[in-house]
């Protein structure tokens, strides 16, 4: 193969790397007005009365607007009805600290700022509830209507009961994971402006199809008169799904027909938008003295905040993926999704999956530990394999997972052997296993549609709407094109900002755009090719089952010497009157699960990892260093070894602030880490000196050219590889994340004088 | 002493990427309010205007600052880099070239201050370890690569660098197949 699996540079790099890559707050209109959003300053309160007529008096106001004003639905939800329960501006109530209630459209920032603190809102505030489980009781304040109760999936198999009673072992605990925040570097932005009768909206969107629904819903205009155009985006991480800005912004730009801007502070950004949900996981396992995996209890309570956002889907996600890649003939799941009055948890790197997959494997690990076995060997005894039925009954076809655990073993092995040792600095090892579903989970569809057209001098352009993130789906869907086709990628052109030239796309999330994006691109590239064959071989005589392209050239497999190149027969195609296009759509088959058991076929492949982290521990103050970390990953085949490995290294950084150092604190209400010296993640000195990536190259026969994918894979498995670590190195278990010193500094105080327990 | 004056426009003079500009600014504003919102160089990134993420970085007088925390009138009389003076005309700056090369850069948001904070690192050090170079970019947070192929892509650039092109010693550790 000639694109495939080779090292291509992104094909935006040299954009960046000059500093020219237009950003959203980059863009400058020249006359613009600047948009600033009236915030609650109240968890959960009634709104009585808001009072502009100050800020209305304010010089170079020009726009106020609150719910009242807006033309259409005052709605939005990423996964539309019946989960869409958002305002885009309060009514008559607020549900959380940072809830936009007005907005206001000003000739300068300044201006704009000011005109907030001018706005008068009365409110009759009302008892908040921040915790889920006190929200889940029947006396608990309530933010919508009579339950609290977003949304519940229930995955059920066989006799748990039975299960446990087969059991030798049983282990129990309860894991809780905390809010934590994207932290991308870039904070959201965008510009709307009215051309003629279109909404043009620039915006840092990681869901440009969505986010033209969302806002055309809310503007109440059709979605053909609402154009996205996806700007450079300083990263997502499932965060950029939260459609507000934009409906904002379009709002104020419809309202004062003028070009207007805005962007969000970093306080904004963290204590405002979209988090990953908090998780409280109560686990129950039992097995047999062989190390059989026979009954999984687990129950599973995700903090929505104020909204459910995507929270209905990752709730799902997290249940059909609680129990791990393992085999367990006795199963039952129950998870439930709470709103409380913080901010709304939405889509985050992993989707729900880090927070149960921290808690099947410390419970592998602890299992293992209690019947004196090996945790890899425990792992490998249970582990999903070729014809294995996962928890919701999908028979799988593809599964490289053990071939992971074997290649991590020896790993570990190696590093045990050469592991220091020092008085008070404890050097541990740990390993963790785990799989992700790639695509949406059923029944959320992944409609994706691709447009590829060869120009008549050979060149190539793909158009659709998959959302670049800084993940390289632009230079990986280039490879594609140019495989399928037989170009070189320089010859393919990506369009993938505008929806007005590309066609509906799914949302970039779901670590799903090279597997169907990919596959969508590569089937239009296909009927493309097509046309162009049909034509060359008219010219040279030659069946079309007899042509191939190589380099830029179709050619008679029988006889090299008829042959014509990719320009000539574009030009021939000119001649005919033919243009050379070809279209696709990809939307790969799925069973949703079954509301009573939770049985189907959610996603249509899974990759899968194994990671091993190796620690440090100063036991004289609880600060845990990474030393060392490896990954081993199925992933089917890999288009771009070096974008693939800046995956993994990326999602093994946010892991490692995930398990360490990371968390949203919420105090009655309010974000009280709204910055990133209170929000800390990981920076080039918190990284552990050697980083090991493996991909195995399974080739995957669904994906486009054998890939499936990545994005959060190399997320997901990081925590519970080094909370193993540090087991391994203290014998203490961090069952709340994240394992700070301080945690980890009173633990071992704890654990003092009992160190020599078994 | 002469009170400091909050509201009336101030003019100040400083060589930005080797070229001499004069800007009108007010005394609120910071070097990169001026950078971005006067002289239109938006390479320079704003992630947090408080000094946490490092997107802001430039280089002024040899050192490397965080423009959202200098305020503008600091700049006066200053030689100021940013990302825009990296590279000379088409030719790219071999910290640019290994920043593409190793796969350095993702979403590229954090790119233009790593790319001035390794600068900066080289023009002083032109041979660094790698816990030097882990050390200059510790005030730039990247939220995509987990830095390994940044701190690649900075050894790799000070090889190309000391090779000059002369004996090849940059073709050595070229990462692409």
């Amino acid at each position: 193969m000639d694109a495939i699996g080779k090292r291509i540079p992104r094909i935006d790099a040299i954009q960046k790397a000059m500093g020219k890559a237009i950003y959203a707050d980059d863009l400058n209109f020249g006359e613009m007005l600047y948009g600033k959003v009236l915030r609650s300053s109240m968890p959960h309160a009634r709104i009585k009365h808001i009072d502009t007529t100050k800020a209305q008096k304010l010089k170079g106001v020009r726009a106020i607007l609150l719910a009242k004003d807006i033309p259409g639905e005052n709605r939005i939800g990423i996964l539309g009805d019946p989960f869409r329960d958002q305002p885009v501006l309060a009514e008559d109530k607020v549900r959380f600290v940072g809830e936009p209630i007005a907005l206001i459209a000003a000739e300068s920032e300044e201006i704009a700022e000011k005109a907030t603190k001018l706005i008068k809102v009365d409110y009759e505030e009302l008892p908040a509830v921040f915790d889920p489980l006190e929200a889940m009781k029947a006396d608990a304040p309530k933010l919508h209507k009579e339950s609290n109760l977003v949304s519940s999936t229930k995955i059920s198999k066989g006799n748990v009961q039975q299960g446990f009673e087969n059991s030798d072992i049983i282990v129990e605990a309860e894991y809780r994971t905390p809010m934590n925040e994207h932290a991308y570097l870039e904070p959201e932005a965008g510009i709307a402006k009215m051309e003629g009768d279109e909404m043009i909206v620039m915006i840092c969107t990681q869901a440009p199809s969505r986010c033209r629904e969302e806002v055309a819903t809310v503007l109440g205009l059709p979605h053909s008169k609402v154009r996205i155009i996806q700007t450079t985006m300083g990263g997502g991480f499932g965060g950029k799904h939260y459609n507000l800005l934009a409906c904002q912004l379009a709002l104020l730009a419809l309202k004062t027909g003028k070009t207007v801007k805005m962007t969000l502070t970093r306080e904004e950004s963290i204590s405002t938008t979209i988090k990953r949900h908090p998780c409280v996981a109560k686990y129950k396992w039992g097995c047999s003295k062989e190390g059989k995996i026979l009954a999984a209890q687990i129950e599973i309570i995700l903090n929505a905040g104020a909204y459910a956002d995507h929270g209905p889907a990752v709730l799902t996600r997290a249940a059909v993926h609680a129990a791990g890649p393992y085999e367990i003939p006795n199963l039952k799941v129950d998870a439930h999704l709470v709103y409380t009055n913080t901010p709304p948890g939405g889509a985050m790197r992993g989707f729900g999956v880090p927070s149960v997959a921290f808690a099947h494997e410390c419970h592998m690990e602890k299992l293992a530990e209690r019947l004196g076995m090996d945790p890899i060997e425990l792992r490998l005894k249970n582990a999903f394999d070729v014809g294995s039925k996962t928890h919701t009954g999908q028979i799988l076809t593809k599964v490289a997972l053990k071939k992971t655990l074997e290649q991590a073993k020896k790993i570990a092995e190696e590093w045990r052997k050469n592991g220091e040792k020092k008085e008070s600095i404890k050097t541990g090892v740990g390993i963790a296993t785990t799989w992700y579903g790639i695509g949406s989970t059923a029944p959320v569809p992944n409609p994706s549609g691709a447009v590829v057209e060869i120009l008549y001098d050979g060149s190539v352009i793909l158009r659709t709407n998959c959302a670049e993130v800084g993940q390289g789906s632009d230079t990986v869907l280039a490879q594609i094109v140019a495989e399928e086709i037989g170009v070189s990628c320089d010859r393919v052109r990506v369009h993938s900002k505008d929806s007005a030239a590309g066609p509906w796309c799914r949302n970039t999330c779901a670590s799903a755009q090279t597997y169907i994006v990919g596959e969508a691109a590569r089937l239009a590239a296909r009927s493309a090719k097509e046309i162009l064959l049909k034509q060359a071989g008219k010219i040279l005589g030659v069946e079309r089952n007899d042509l191939q392209i190589k380099n830029g050239i179709i050619h008679s497999k029988k006889d090299l010497k008829k042959k014509i190149t990719i320009q000539d027969a574009a030009k021939e195609c000119k001649k005919a009157g033919i243009v050379i296009l070809g279209c696709s759509t990809y939307n790969p088959p799925l069973k949703g699960l079954n509301p009573i058991d939770g049985q189907g076929d959610p996603y249509a492949a899974y990759s899968y990892i194994t990671q091993v982290a190796e620690v440090e521990v100063d036991t004289e103050t609880g600060k845990v260093k990474p030393k060392k970390f490896a990954s081993i990953a199925d992933i089917g085949k890999v288009i771009n070894p070096t974008l693939a490995e800046g995956q993994m290294d990326g999602g093994v950084s946010m892991g490692l602030g995930h398990a360490l150092m990371e968390e949203v604190i919420i105090n009655n209400g309010t974000v009280v880490t709204p910055t990133l010296s209170q929000y800390l993640i990981p920076t080039s000195t918190d990284m552990p000196e050697e980083m090991i990536t493996t991909f195995l190259d399974d080739y995957e026969p669904t994906g486009p050219f054998g890939a499936k994918g990545l994005g959060e894979l190399a997320n997901v498995a990081v925590v519970p590889a080094v909370i193993a670590a540090i087991h391994d190195a203290t014998k203490i278990w961090i069952e709340e994340l994240p394992a700070t010193s301080e945690k980890i500094y009173k633990l071992l105080q704890k654990k003092q004088p009992s160190r020599n327990e078994p | 002493m002469k009170e400091l004056n909050f509201e009336n426009p101030t003019t100040i003079k400083f060589q930005i990427n080797g070229r001499a500009v004069q800007v009108e600014v007010n005394p609120k504003m910071s070097l990169l309010d001026v950078l971005r919102n006067k002289l239109g160089l938006t390479g320079t990134k704003r992630g947090c205007n408080r000094g946490d993420c490092g997107a802001c970085t430039v280089i002024m007088n040899g050192k490397t600052v965080l423009s959202c925390l200098v305020p503008a009138i600091q700049a006066n009389g200053k030689k100021i880099e940013t990302v825009e003076g990296l590279a000379k005309g088409e030719k790219l700056h071999p910290l640019q070239e290994a920043f593409i090369e190793c796969g350095a850069i993702q979403c590229g948001f954090c790119t233009p201050g790593m790319l001035l904070s390794a600068k900066a690192l080289l023009d002083k050090n032109s041979n660094p370890t790698r816990e030097e170079v882990i050390k200059a970019i510790s005030g730039n947070l990247c939220r995509c690569t987990g830095y390994k192929k940044i701190i690649d892509a900075v050894m790799l650039a000070s090889q190309k660098i000391a090779g000059g092109g002369k004996n090849g010693r940059d073709r050595k550790k070229n990462t692409a197949d």
